[in-house]
């Protein structure tokens, strides 16, 4: 497509073996607002601070957590239209398993598909590789699931993830393995609180929580959590 | 289904066995028949909501193919349709559109609203030019109201107060028409809904079984299946069913047709050269 002088690849190996465009990518996504996930014993929590360019900015009308079906549900970090694109395939795809199998998609097989999107975005002309990293937390018949999706396009299955700027690995003294949700509820918190540059609120975080019957996205309740927290 | 030579995605129906099909039945195939629902399906449009009924009878040919399926489709948490006609096309149709509308609640994180329904499934049977065999009756309440349409195969609509579709739509019509008026209590719309389907299931041949009726307001739906069951299995026999034995056994001898043989080594090796 187009002239012979950019129809190649951005993604073209450099002679070290590395794809620049996804390291860039990655980058990008290092630089975006945090953003983490912990998986409990029975359910999953994401969350991520929601720094507005500008008080005048609706922080209602923002939201960064987003459902793709009625028990996954998906955070970013790094630059927010990608991820709007990434989110309206993935629940298109879901859909559609939906509509062939009549069974909800299984949270690995979602990740699966969304992997391959991003992939395909490394390895062909005339586009660019994603610039965000997923969190995909969901809950289907093998539990609580937590999954991280990179530009690449790779998936790791995570216990407690954090991604964007100022990583903590506070997570590995905080997280025990049969963590109950309101427990990693209030480690997210803490976690999140860490590397907040402000005052950390109920206006300027979002939490979602999904447990094995309900998927509970910006919980109204962050305020009462942050007082317990304090 | 030729995909050579193809400009552009493939649209409606592929017509390419056309001449094959016609070859055969001239030369005296007949061609397979579908099931069809002959149906009676009702809808109307009380106080507070919409009450959506049905029978349960699915017929092939004169031969009742299901005695309860269910006929009254989930479109949206606020939304049902009710479909007469063949019953695949039915099926296949508001299970389509459903997928559609979650998709949109997705994207716009707001309730579906019956217009968009109407719209969505209209459009998909025009394409169709009515070789889609489904007459469906659609209604809900959104935050405009409660809404109540028909739609025909061929994509055209209606939006009543009071409808009936399928081959007892004349008897559950007749109902409808004596005793509707606006503003009807749930208890009132449930039982005239109830009366217009029983009028359908015990003078129409197609529509049979039991009542299904879904009761649809601001907020909450409910799905009442199999609400009145007026025509229950009565004739099965409570002494079971017991054949006298009528051969005698004189001689009973059992013949092994293998014998079980100990294999003992006397000495040396099996196997020597």
């Amino acid at each position: 497509m187009g002239d012979s002088q950019y129809s190649f690849s951005l993604t073209t190996f450099s002679p070290s073996g590395k794809l620049v465009q996804i390291e860039h990518a990655l980058t990008a996504v290092g630089s975006g607002q945090t953003s983490l996930g912990i998986k409990a014993s029975n359910g999953v929590v994401i969350a991520t601070e929601k720094k507005l360019p500008s008080i005048l900015v609706d922080e209602t009308s923002v939201q960064k957590i987003q459902v793709l079906t009625p028990n996954i549900g998906v955070v970013y970090s790094g630059m927010g239209p990608d991820s709007r694109v990434l989110v309206r395939k993935s629940r298109k795809q879901a859909e559609q398993y939906n509509l062939l199998y009549k069974e909800p998609i299984p949270v690995t097989q979602l990740v699966r598909e969304t992997a391959a999107v991003m992939q395909e975005f490394t390895q062909s002309g005339g586009v660019r590789p994603f610039g965000v990293s997923l969190l995909v937390a969901g809950y289907d018949d093998k539990g609580p699931q937590l999954y991280q999706v990179d530009p690449s396009g790779s998936y790791f299955s995570w216990k407690a993830s954090a991604m964007g700027k100022n990583t903590l690995y506070t997570f590995s003294s905080l997280y025990t393995d049969d963590m109950e949700l309101e427990d990693a509820i209030h480690t997210a918190i803490l976690t999140l609180k860490e590397g907040f540059e402000g005052q950390i609120s109920g206006k300027n975080i979002e939490i979602g929580v999904i447990e094995a019957d309900r998927t509970v996205l910006t919980a109204a309740q962050i305020e009462d959590y942050l007082q317990e927290v304090e | 289904m030729s995909s050579e030579g193809m400009d552009g995605p493939k649209l409606g129906f592929s017509f390419d066995l056309y001449s094959r099909n016609d070859m055969l039945t001239k030369k005296g195939l007949k061609p397979p028949g579908y099931l069809k629902t002959g149906t009676t399906i009702v809808g109307l449009i009380f106080k507070d909501g919409v009450i959506l009924g049905a029978d349960t009878r699915a017929t092939a040919g004169p031969i009742v193919a299901d005695k309860n399926c269910e006929k009254i489709h989930y479109m949206a948490p606020n939304i049902y349709c009710c479909g007469a006609g063949t019953a695949a096309d039915t099926e296949a149709v508001t299970d389509n559109i459903s997928s559609q509308l979650k998709l949109h609640r997705y994207h716009t994180g707001r309730e579906s609203r019956v217009v968009t329904a109407l719209t969505l499934l209209k459009s998909h049977l025009f394409r169709y030019q009515g070789h889609v065999s489904a007459a469906l009756v659609l209604g809900g309440v959104d935050v405009t109201g409660p809404h109540l349409h028909t739609i025909y195969p061929h994509g055209s609509t209606d939006t009543l107060p009071f409808a009936t579709m399928g081959s007892g739509s004349l008897a559950a019509m007749a109902i409808f028409e004596s005793e509707y008026r606006e503003g009807l209590t749930r208890d009132e719309g449930v039982n005239l809904v109830t009366k217009a389907i029983c009028s359908g299931i015990f003078n129409d041949l197609g529509s049979g079984s039991n009542v299904d009726i879904c009761v649809i307001e601001k907020g909450k739906k409910e799905y009442l299946r199999n609400h009145l069951t007026p025509n229950p299995r009565t004739y099965i026999s409570s002494k079971g069913y017991a054949f006298s034995k009528k051969t005698e056994v004189l001689l009973t001898k059992i013949t092994p047709l293998k014998e079980l043989v100990d294999v003992v080594q006397v000495g040396g090796d099996a196997m020597e050269e």
